[in-house]
């Protein structure tokens, strides 16, 4: 993994917020996509270490609107990373997950004793009471039983 | 490495290696299998875990040319609009597959007779019908019975059915009130305690391998009991060519370790379970003196008329919010309301529709399916606008054969054993495209229906390759088939070929409980004929 220097960390901070900025009740992605969250996220995906580094290095200048438009138009797969960085930090971070109700994958425990509520409705009875709808091989028309 | 011959040596541990090699040592063959992978453990599937949308792009992509696992060979797709996926492993694609279980319907072995176009199968639905019932009770499918897409009778699948979810109880209702066929999808997720398996939680992330063991897979249901009943499983063993001798009968496979070191695995019969695009490359790259085309391909069909089924994807929001991350996936419910020939329309044949979960909010912001990415301020709402509050249709278009779709060796690209990669070249037919144009007018349709405020659409995913079918088609001519109707190779006696290769034309459903079917089928005409079977000297 390669680790971020204080510039660098700063370049995407700056990006982050352009892209995520605090708005509507969520916070800016600037605020959140640090030291933890980069290092969170290259040790998931190493293969971003590079392009990411590549995406941040200072000869691209500091408005993030027009680094973000030369690495989407020179550099695609530097974009990516960048983009992909930004966005997986954010919404693996706790607090940003809190905030839009969502609390991961979680396992639920399945009740299949209990009548379903497309039983109850009697949801399937009305597809029955249509027929069947397969097509007989033999005749090429609609099956009747 | 071995000296006395396997009865049987498998080239593959994905779904049908783990069927026929389960069945055969059932009746006392001395199994062998080669399987370029290796076991997988369920605590290094990610879907309980911070990073599962991360490494769902990379590590457990379902893509080969994007996970690039040394096990993994590389594939030319660079004339294919649509990219073929897999996952080498003991288990194989199962493990990143969704799991939906719908079977073809009857019309689908005959679409010549019927449709006037592709070919007949040379068997029937109800000549399948107990093999899918088997093979039913050894994955463990959850679901229905009665769905009057089907004929009547038989077995229904062994466990009730998975839950619709909030999203599928609202497009079932939709559907009634359209009148249109919807049923609760058969998944081959476990909805009960089964067979020493625990039952599905509904963690939404199934293909990224389930770490509950519910979803089935060949690793969990078929290798143990194989190798119990003395099934000997070689992992990390890279087939590189089928051997033949001068009577033309298979005497085994060369195959490469993870070291380099090359061994000859002898064997009496020879099964080729190692998807369409594997197998079609294996076949190729045995050719020889007297088959200089590659073996078992004296009709030249040899990994011609790949099909994968173009898939189209039509996505609701909804106001409310329905929790969409979670449920199987696999499929809440399935609908076969457009699937039969109606010429009006234009085309002919037709798709299946699973309903499927949404995924969490990085698929929200970066989606893999149909939608936008949205960037300042009204990102929020539009990840807000998506979490949660979607169903997805998936619609799976009959793909019909076309010779022109095929896959071949390459000259440049070869994978980390430098053995030759496939190069595969696929194009969309115009009745494809016309066909999946009206489906996504009707499933937007549904979804409307159902309460949708708005209709996101891919109308061609390109990694959407996940049944690789007919590259060594089966038939009763060996002029224009690779196989017999029982699997075995026209040209080659005691060379078989179990896996999707083997189909005729795509149909419209998801593939792998036919597949899987197919194989057993296959396995029990062997025991049916081991005395004659035919073996090198």
């Amino acid at each position: 993994m390669t680790a971020l220097d204080a510039a660098a960390l700063a370049t995407l901070a700056a990006v982050a917020g352009r892209l995520i900025p605090e708005a509507h009740g969520m916070p800016s992605a600037g605020d959140i996509v640090g030291e933890s969250r980069v290092h969170f996220v290259l040790g998931a995906r190493p293969d971003l270490a590079e392009p990411l580094a590549r995406a941040l290095r200072p000869e691209l200048g500091d408005d993030p609107a027009a680094r973000l438009a030369t690495l989407e138009r020179d550099e695609p797969e530097h974009h990516a990373a960048l983009v992909q960085a930004i966005v997986f930090g954010y919404y693996t971070d706790k607090g940003v997950r809190e905030r839009l109700g969502y609390p991961g994958q979680v396992a639920k425990e399945l009740y299949s004793w209990k009548v379903p509520p497309f039983i109850e409705e009697g949801l399937t009875d009305q597809v029955l009471a249509r027929g069947p709808i397969w097509r007989d091989p033999a005749t090429g028309r609609r099956a009747t039983g | 490495m071995a000296s006395e011959p396997a009865d049987v040596l498998i080239i593959g541990a994905g779904a049908t290696g783990g069927v026929v090699a389960r069945r055969l040592a059932e009746a006392g063959f001395r199994v062998v299998c080669l399987e370029q992978g290796d076991w997988h453990d369920k605590g290094e599937y990610r879907g309980a875990e911070l990073d599962w949308e991360l490494t769902m792009r990379k590590q457990w992509a379902t893509s080969p040319n994007i996970r690039g696992l040394p096990e993994d060979y590389p594939i030319d797709e660079s004339d294919a609009e649509v990219s073929p996926l897999m996952f080498p492993a003991v288990g194989g694609s199962m493990l990143i597959f969704a799991g939906a279980w719908p079977r073809m319907l009857p019309s689908d072995f005959r679409v010549r007779s019927l449709d006037g176009i592709a070919d007949d199968w040379p068997l029937s639905y109800e000549e399948l019908r107990p093999y899918y019932e088997r093979t039913d009770r050894e994955f463990g499918i959850s679901g229905m019975g009665g769905d009057p897409a089907y004929p009547a009778g038989g077995e229904d699948p062994p466990l009730p059915p998975l839950p619709l979810g909030a999203g599928g109880l609202k497009v079932a209702r939709a559907h009634t009130r359209l009148g249109w066929h919807w049923w609760p999808e058969p998944n081959s997720i476990l909805s009960v305690p089964y067979d020493g398996r625990r039952p599905c939680v509904q963690r939404g992330t199934c293909q990224q391998g389930c770490a509950e063991g519910a979803k089935a897979s060949t690793d969990l249901t078929h290798w143990p009991k194989a190798i119990d009943l003395g099934a000997r499983l070689v992992t990390g063993a890279r087939v590189r060519r089928i051997e033949t001798n001068a009577d033309g009968l298979a005497t085994g496979a060369m195959w490469i370790d993870r070291e380099g070191a090359e061994h000859f695995e002898p064997a009496r019969v020879v099964v080729l379970a190692a998807n369409a695009i594997g197998t079609a490359r294996l076949l190729l790259l045995s050719s020889g003196p007297g088959h200089p085309d590659g073996l078992a391909n004296s009709s030249g069909l040899v990994g011609r008329r790949l099909m994968m089924h173009p898939f189209a994807n039509v996505g609701g929001l909804f106001d409310e919010d329905l929790e969409s991350w979670q449920g199987q996936f696999g499929c809440s419910i399935e609908s076969f309301e457009f699937y039969e020939t109606d010429e009006r329309r234009g085309f002919v044949r037709g798709a299946k529709w699973g309903l499927a979960p949404t995924f969490g909010p990085i698929n929200a912001a970066l989606p893999s399916r149909a939608g936008t990415q949205v960037w300042g301020p009204d990102h929020h709402l539009h990840v807000k606008a998506h979490l949660g509050r979607g169903a997805n249709w998936g619609l799976f278009g009959e793909d019909l054969p076309d010779e022109a779709n095929h896959v071949t060796l390459s000259k440049t690209l070869v994978d980390s054993s430098g053995i030759p990669a496939p190069e595969i070249h696929y194009k969309v037919s115009d009745n494809s495209r016309r066909l999946l144009d009206f489906h996504i007018e009707k499933a937007s349709e549904s979804l409307m229906e159902a309460g949708a405020y708005a209709v996101e659409v891919d109308r061609l995913m390109r990694y959407s390759g996940w049944h690789l079918l007919g590259t060594a088609r089966m038939g009763d001519d060996p002029a224009t088939s690779v196989l017999d109707r029982w699997n075995r190779t026209h040209d080659v006696p005691n060379l078989y070929v179990v896996d999707g290769s083997c189909f005729v034309t795509s149909a419209g459903v998801n593939p792998t409980s036919s597949i899987v079917a197919l194989a057993l089928r296959a396995a029990d005409h062997m025991i049916e004929t081991r005395f004659e079977q035919q073996v090198p000297a």
